[in-house]
């Protein structure tokens, strides 16, 4: 090094360092094993037997899998555009108004991040049948029960992550816009949405994460014919863990590594053209 | 609980064939309605590798099967109300319990002529009189699992597990609370389905005491745990065992002298099935000799079917693994379902247990 | 205000209010109202308002339970925040062409299967796994006697799996924070002379108060109510509050009482909201 690191530059500081390669270190040795034990030529993923890719055959040979795989992202997608929406609705709602109920409202609408997944499922079990709603729906609208489920938990997460990103909107901006004549509504599509933008992002990545890995609540609302990837690996894993649910996995970390990118990508390319 | 077990590409691809040719559905005049679909809820590999696309091509109705974990998950799911699916593989004590909430249909029994193949000790069941509602699928038994080249011997006695510490932080017990506490009550010697709190009391004091020797309660996982070489000594149902047996040679499996629990899976039709008719036929096909005898090949688990276990060979018929000497069966018991207020007994002093 | 401005505030505070109220509010009611009931037979309850399943979720049994879970969780929290601080420091202060990959890196595990990733821990920490052949490998080198370590199936692993499970809740906070770290200040102090350390606690600390705040909240909440992780990890003694939750939904079958311990940890939870909320005033998450 030439030069001695600076106050800010805690990055080259040697114990950041090391935190850092450490902390990769930790989150990323499992999911090396599960990768390379994704070649693994045994049932199990217990000794090394030498390297096969006939797992990764098997994986897109499962009908059943690939079918929970396609529900899962389908649902994922469908819950993130919706609580997306919803939460930044939300978000704008309890930053613009002031009501006498607000910290109740605020509070209510933390509840679905603070109860326990058990219980919500259970919930979702029992509302879906008491109030009858219809089970032979046809397929992509039969997943309709898993996707409300969905939006219900993820929303709150975006509204959290949303209101956070408003908390610091400068509203002289706002009014700058009021006072050279713009309406209500031109003001939120042109400067307070752009300035949610990463708010919006954040929170989308976060509602998709969520709703792609969920297990318990969807358990509880799926049925036959909407089998997701989490509920599928469930019941196979519970017994033994096979390279072949390890192949699964390992298509699955792809899969969302290339859309993030995407996402990513799209975002920098749409946020140089914004305001910031 | 279930998995399957090795591959003998060979002789099972001759079985299947076979089964295919020898068995067809005919449609019956009247019977045509439905759709020619069927949902199943199975556990997870407990069913022969071609087995529902060899019913396709003899019935024409494709099967879609979902898996589930363990009982509780399929009794929990059904509450509420059929979501959908048409035959269901609930465990005997499980039966009872849905029998006694009407979650099962009665089978209609001039569709399933085939439950003449049945051994006779399955053709009826105390907790299905009749056999109303169910038809037979496997049965096994709880047992030990165990690491030869570690352990003195042969380790056939619960005491190894729950009064000893000669395998101190190198045992596990499985994590389900009427499971555990009945192989404890089976150990101090009263029957199985004891309703006595007190019996109940002093299984939890043992199991208590024992519990600074156990290294876990495994969530079904004993056979990884063991194969691993992460303990040496495991409670856990046969077929789990006889799976990694296959793997490791060292491993080995036995049925407890004090006793043991024995337990059955069943086929079943539960209330609101869409597809009842198919339902039926898949019974049947499955109760057929080649069709049973493919599937208890590759699952390796004890079929009912006398039929089927005719086509078997000695490795097969004559493992005791799979099928204890009748000696040690006749000291086995199958859970009874005891009504709510024992199952909170078990589930408070599993409680306990734990928090202890 | 304009016309069509009402209509737009009332779109924004009408339908997430209709949605939570019709997909969340109503299904909890259920079973809010289940936690009053009396189980009659193998599923049918009998809504009677009695509070026996709050008595008997009060038993010292429960409540020390519930007390274990909160110190687990705790101390989960506090290591989420020991190393999420100086990852965050270092993510923050990264070349800007590297912090989104960094992130990324950070957040890419949590896309992994729940199930899948603490059993790839499990290979990672068994006593044949690759902790025990690393450091079995190095003893070797060394010349030294080496005994493999039991990782698993204690208290410790259960933290270990719960750290590694929710560290990207609190990393991500933290970054959110810091990121909009006055730059100013932390460079005054320096010119001032304050050393490397003193600039952290005086300085980078109290501005990153409400990402730690939010980032505790994120990984206590969900660490509290975890169920998987004590059971795949934990050894005899790591039950947790949730997996007697769970057992009552499923094995024990009792919903009335599931439902009373589930709205107990709901009570306590919100309990920890509201002193959170007398803490800060407001809201930072990231």
């Amino acid at each position: 090094m030439r030069i001695p690191p600076g106050p800010l530059e805690f990055t080259r500081r040697t114990w950041i360092r090391l935190v850092l390669l450490a902390t990769f270190v930790f989150l990323y040795a499992p999911i090396a094993t599960l990768v390379a034990y994704s070649f693994n030529d045994s049932r199990r993923n217990i000794v090394w037997r030498g390297f096969t890719t006939r797992y990764y055959e098997r994986a897109i040979a499962n009908d059943g899998l690939v079918e929970a795989f396609g529900n899962s992202l389908l649902i994922a997608l469908a819950a993130t555009v919706v609580s997306t929406l919803l939460g930044a609705m939300t978000a704008y709602a309890l930053w613009r108004f002031r009501f006498r109920l607000k910290p109740l409202c605020e509070g209510v609408v933390m509840l679905p991040i603070v109860i326990p997944e058990i219980c919500m499922g259970v919930a979702m079990l029992v509302f879906f049948a008491r109030i009858g709603w219809p089970g032979d729906l046809p397929w992509p609208i039969s997943l309709s029960r898993i996707t409300i489920a969905h939006i219900s938990f993820c929303f709150p997460f975006v509204a959290v992550v949303v209101r956070a990103r408003l908390s610091r909107f400068n509203g002289e901006l706002a009014e700058a816009a009021r006072d050279l004549g713009a309406g209500e509504w031109a003001v939120v599509r042109d400067v307070i949405v752009p300035h949610m933008r990463p708010g919006l992002v954040a929170g989308a990545l976060l509602a998709f994460t969520l709703s792609l890995d969920d297990f318990v609540i969807t358990f509880f609302t799926s049925g036959p014919d909407t089998v997701t990837f989490p509920v599928k690996i469930y019941s196979m894993v519970r017994f033994s863990v096979t390279p072949e649910v390890n192949a699964a996995s390992t298509v699955l970390i792809v899969v969302t590594i290339t859309v993030t990118v995407v996402a990513m990508w799209l975002q920098n390319r749409t946020r140089s053209g914004a305001p910031p | 609980m279930r998995e399957h077990a090795r591959h003998r590409l060979s002789r099972r691809g001759l079985l299947a064939g076979a089964a295919a040719a020898a068995f067809a559905i005919r449609p019956r005049p009247g019977l045509g309605a439905e759709e020619p679909r069927l949902n199943f809820y199975n556990w997870d590999t407990y069913i022969g590798e071609t087995t529902l696309a060899d019913f396709r091509t003899a019935s024409g109705i494709s099967v879609k099967m979902d898996l589930f974990a363990d009982s509780d998950e399929l009794f929990a799911k059904l509450r509420e109300g059929n979501p959908g699916y048409d035959v269901i593989v609930p465990t005997n004590d499980y039966v009872e319990r849905m029998i006694a909430v009407d979650m099962l249909q009665p089978l209609d029994h001039s569709l399933i002529p085939n439950r003449a193949n049945l051994q006779d000790a399955f053709a009826d069941a105390a907790f299905d009189p009749g056999r109303r509602h169910t038809m037979p699928y496997m049965w096994g038994t709880l047992g030990i699992g165990y690491r030869k080249s570690k352990v003195d011997g042969v380790p056939d006695s619960w005491k190894w597990l729950f009064d000893s510490d000669r395998y101190a932080g190198r045992c596990a017990l499985l994590s389900d609370a009427s499971t555990v506490l009945g192989a404890a009550i089976k150990y101090l010697g009263h029957p199985l389905n004891s309703r006595d709190p007190a019996i109940i009391r002093q299984a939890e004091e043992l199991l208590t005491g024992q519990k600074r020797h156990i290294r876990t309660f495994a969530p079904d996982n004993g056979q990884d745990l063991l194969l691993s070489g992460e303990v040496d000594i495991t409670m856990e149902w046969n077929g789990d065992i006889l799976q990694v047996m296959d793997e490791d040679p060292d491993l080995s499996y036995v049925v407890p002298r004090e006793g043991s629990i024995i337990w059955q899976d069943c086929l079943a039709i539960p209330v609101g099935a869409p597809h009842p008719l198919n339902a039926h036929a898949f019974i049947n096909y499955i109760l057929d000799a080649r069709v049973g005898a493919d599937i208890a090949d590759f699952i390796r688990y004890a079929t009912p079917n006398a039929a089927a276990k005719a086509l078997l060979p000695a490795d097969y018929t004559e493992n005791p693994g799979i099928f204890p000497p009748d000696a040690t069966l006749t000291r086995c018991e199958p859970a009874i379902y005891q009504g709510p207020e024992v199952v909170r007994l078990y589930d408070e002093a599993w409680t306990r247990i734990q928090a202890a | 205000m304009k016309p069509g401005a009402g209509l737009l505030h009332r779109v924004a505070g009408v339908v997430p209010g209709l949605w939570l109220a019709g997909f969340f509010l109503l299904p909890l009611a259920f079973v809010w109202v289940l936690s009053f009931g009396e189980k009659q037979g193998l599923v049918a309850v009998d809504i009677v308002w009695t509070a026996d399943n709050y008595l008997r979720a009060l038993d010292p049994l429960y409540l020390g339970i519930v007390a274990k879970s909160l110190w687990i969780a705790a101390l989960t929290t506090v290591i989420c925040l020991a190393v999420g601080l100086p990852v965050a420091l270092g993510i923050v202060f990264a070349p800007a062409r590297w912090r989104p990959l960094l992130l990324l890196l950070v957040i890419l595990p949590f896309w992994t299967n729940l199930l899948i990733r603490t059993y790839a821990l499990i290979a990672v920490l068994r006593t044949r796994g690759h902790v025990n052949a690393t450091l079995g490998w190095a003893a070797e080198l060394f010349g030294l006697p080496f005994e493999p370590l039991s990782l698993l199936y204690t208290n410790g692993a259960v933290v270990a799996g719960l750290v590694y499970v929710h560290l990207p809740f609190m990393v991500l906070p933290l970054y959110a924070t810091l990121h909009r770290l006055d730059r100013s200040l932390v460079e005054a102090a320096a010119d001032l002379g304050a050393g490397h350390l003193r600039v952290c606690v005086t300085i980078i600390l109290p501005l990153a108060v409400p990402g730690i705040v939010s980032g505790s909240l994120l990984v206590f909440v969900p660490a509290l109510g975890s169920y998987l992780t004590p059971d795949l990890l934990g050894g005899p003694d790591s039950q947790m509050i949730a997996n007697v939750i769970e057992r009552q939904f499923k094995s024990a079958n009792d919903w009335p009482f599931g439902a009373a311990l589930s709205f107990l940890l709901m009570y306590v939870t919100f309990g920890a909201l509201a002193l959170r909320s007398l803490s800060v005033r407001r809201p930072a998450v990231p």
